[in-house]
């Protein structure tokens, strides 16, 4: 939206308001997970590398629940989840190079 | 139209040191940046040529060697996270951006305020080294580790130093964006915007994107260093090509922090003084969008010599390539928008063309970087020296005094001597030469970088760039007084001396507080549509 030399937005910003039981039941999800990860990291003991990659699995998990809930993304608007999906675009490429790096050695 | 009646301007209205150093104008904290930068500039300049006195004969003459690799390192730190990160968009990205978008200031005023604040705190933090601790870092500016992780010098202090830059860097490019997103006047929308802006935006997101890796990669070394968890020392578990990895996810995208503002720069300079329309607007602006994008896959050619394995050595070599396409493109449509304009030859059009032939030279020596055969042969060497000191120097330090140049009537309301401006640039210019080319030759025969010392058959070349650097510190001197005697003694200048129709030539120079005293005219066919504009 454009903007006539003043800092104030033209347009009313609307603002999504989530409900307790929503966020709650959301915050129960990360709990869970916690757990998950907990249960992982001592069952999975035969395998570090597997243990590690489901850790990282689930702390992902997470954090893309907080980014959509807790942080508002799943209401705003497209531009910013695009944002998002490059940021991660580009973290995945830097993990694949370093991968390959590391198993080409 | 009704005139209104003239506001005082920017620089009348509140005095006194803190009317500025707490302002929340950006032209004045535009102004802030410039006294600092300029400042540091001259600090880093005297080191660069003390080194250059140093190398003069073979042998030591000056300096301890591990002196002489605290300068080095001082002179770097200084030189990229000072001065040219900072340099463009600080100075004349704050001052100019809210004017070329025809609005009265950035979206964040005070964030604006407080990234000067942490810019300062962070040279407090660069220059502490010089008397804390076991003197400045003397791992070069690279803080390479494991040498980093246990060299007794200062290298915790220098690493916070940079760390508190790069929020000072982050915080200016989320100012940016914002303000292109929101506060463009109405009717510019964004391919009506100045090339100058879409230089900017381009840098903004590289500045908002990489500069927190470096930030963390930064605080890595500190916990090492003070914790011992092993990240990059081998002896403790770590690994030491995992920390060039990371510094250069960052470091090569800088590059464009620093280059990409300097085509903006480039952009507006030529079209105002061959008074025609820009050739490319689209291409010129995508392709800034297009380097900053590439730009983030090639980090890998500085490793090519440093045990990175063969495949990704191969990817990165390739990848790198790429950045040269809309980089050509860019100086293709340059050129071509001279080619039949009526052009002016004032000092900012010399900057500009300086700007076009110290880059190219800097780009294609950049291609035998990025050759990985060829690399293995220059890594390491003066030639590498030569490269940067070309793109970084050449380039974007050429494009950062043409700006100055270009809008110093402006900003102060006054006119500088051309024909001392011409005479200046000249000497500058051929110093420049003869201070970097003969590092490019004595490079190529094998003259390692980072070293007080060198064998007897480098002296001549060696001879030749410390001449070179005594001409070019006469030039720089020479132009820094020329406009400082106009900023004293200068002659009015008028609104619009060089007859350019980007908005910010709409204002008077200097502009009034709040920038314009009526809404400027978007020219609706581009910023840079000249034939309305040859009535004025
Ligand atoms: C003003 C005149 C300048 C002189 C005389 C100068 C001279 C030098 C010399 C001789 C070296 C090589 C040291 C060595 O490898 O042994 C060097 C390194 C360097 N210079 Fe400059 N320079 C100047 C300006 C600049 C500017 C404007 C920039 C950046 C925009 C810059 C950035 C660097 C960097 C990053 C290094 C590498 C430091 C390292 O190896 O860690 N210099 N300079
Ligand atoms: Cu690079």
């Amino acid at each position: 939206m454009e903007n006539i030399n003043t800092h104030t937005p033209q347009v009313a910003v609307s603002q999504h308001i989530s409900s307790y039981k929503l966020l709650f039941t959301v915050f129960a999800g990360l709990i869970l997970l916690t757990i998950l990860t907990v249960l992982v990291s001592t069952t999975f003991t035969f395998s570090v590398s597997l243990a590690v990659a489901l850790a990282l699995m689930i702390a992902s998990t997470k954090a893309l629940l907080v980014a959509y809930y807790f942080m508002h993304l799943k209401y705003e608007p497209r531009f910013y989840k695009w944002m998002v999906i490059v940021v991660l675009a580009l973290f995945t490429f830097f993990v694949i190079m370093l991968t390959i790096d590391y198993f080409t050695r | 139209m009704t005139t209104t009646i003239a506001q005082p301007s920017y620089l009348e209205g509140k005095k006194g040191l803190f009317s500025w150093i707490f302002t929340l104008d950006h032209k004045r904290i535009a102004l802030l940046y410039l006294y600092a930068i300029i400042a540091f500039f001259l600090v880093g300049m005297t080191l660069g040529l003390l080194m250059r006195l140093e190398l003069l004969n073979p042998g030591k003459d000056l300096v301890e060697p591990t002196t002489y690799n605290q300068i080095f390192t001082l002179h770097g730190v200084i030189m990229i996270f000072l001065f040219i990160i900072p340099s463009i968009p600080a100075v004349f990205g704050n001052f100019f951006l809210p004017l070329m978008l025809g609005t009265d200031d950035v979206a964040f005023p005070k964030l604006n305020l407080l990234s000067w604040w942490l810019y300062v705190l962070g040279a407090v933090f660069a220059l502490a080294t010089l008397v804390f601790g076991d003197g400045p870092a003397d791992t070069g500016w690279t803080f390479y580790a494991p040498y980093s992780v246990k060299t007794g010098t200062n290298v915790t202090m220098a690493v916070m130093a940079a760390f508190i830059l790069g929020f000072s860097s982050i915080l200016t490019g989320l100012n940016f964006i914002v303000t292109i997103h929101r506060l463009r006047t109405p009717g510019m929308g964004f391919n009506q915007m100045p090339l100058f802006a879409w230089g900017l935006y381009a840098t903004s997101w590289i500045q908002l994107l990489a500069t927190p890796v470096i930030g963390i990669t930064l605080l890595m070394i500190v916990a090492e260093r003070v914790f011992g968890i092993g990240l990059f020392d081998p002896s403790i578990g770590g690994d030491p090509v995992l920390y060039q990895h990371m510094f250069w996810i960052y470091s090569h995208p800088a590059v464009y922090i620093m280059a990409l503002p300097a085509m903006g720069i480039v952009s507006e300079i030529i079209p105002t003084f061959a008074q025609r329309t820009i050739f490319g607007y689209k291409a010129i602006a995508y392709s800034s969008m297009a380097i900053a994008f590439i730009g983030y896959f090639v980090w890998g050619h500085h490793m090519f010599t440093s045990g990175m394995s063969g495949p990704a050595a191969i990817i990165f070599s390739v990848l790198t390539f790429l950045v040269a396409i809309p980089t050509a493109i860019k100086v293709f449509n340059w050129v071509a928008t001279l080619y039949k304009g009526s052009i002016d030859v004032k000092p900012p059009l010399l900057y500009a063309l300086a700007f076009i032939f110290n880059f190219l030279i800097g780009g294609l020596t950049g291609l035998v970087n990025g050759a990985l055969a060829a690399d293995i042969h220059v890594h390491d060497t003066y030639f590498v020296v030569g490269h940067f000191h070309y793109v970084m120097f050449g380039g974007t330090g050429f494009a950062f005094f043409g700006a100055l140049h270009y809008w110093f009537p402006k900003i102060y309301g006054k006119l500088y001597n051309i024909r001392m401006a011409n005479i200046s640039f000249a000497i500058f210019f051929i110093g420049f030469q003869l201070l970097y080319f003969p590092m490019l030759v004595v490079g190529l025969m094998g003259m390692p970088r980072r070293y007080y010392d060198y064998l007897p058959q480098f002296h001549v070349p060696n001879v030749v760039s410390t001449v070179g650097s005594w001409i070019l510190a006469t030039g720089i001197l020479m132009m820094i007084a020329n406009l400082m005697v106009a900023y004293w003694k200068g002659k009015k200048a008028r609104k619009n001396p060089w007859h350019g129709i980007t908005l910010e030539w709409q204002t008077s120079s200097p502009p009034p507080l709040h920038n314009f005293d009526k809404m400027p005219e978007v020219n609706e066919k581009g910023p840079y549509h000249y034939k309305n504009a040859m009535d004025q």
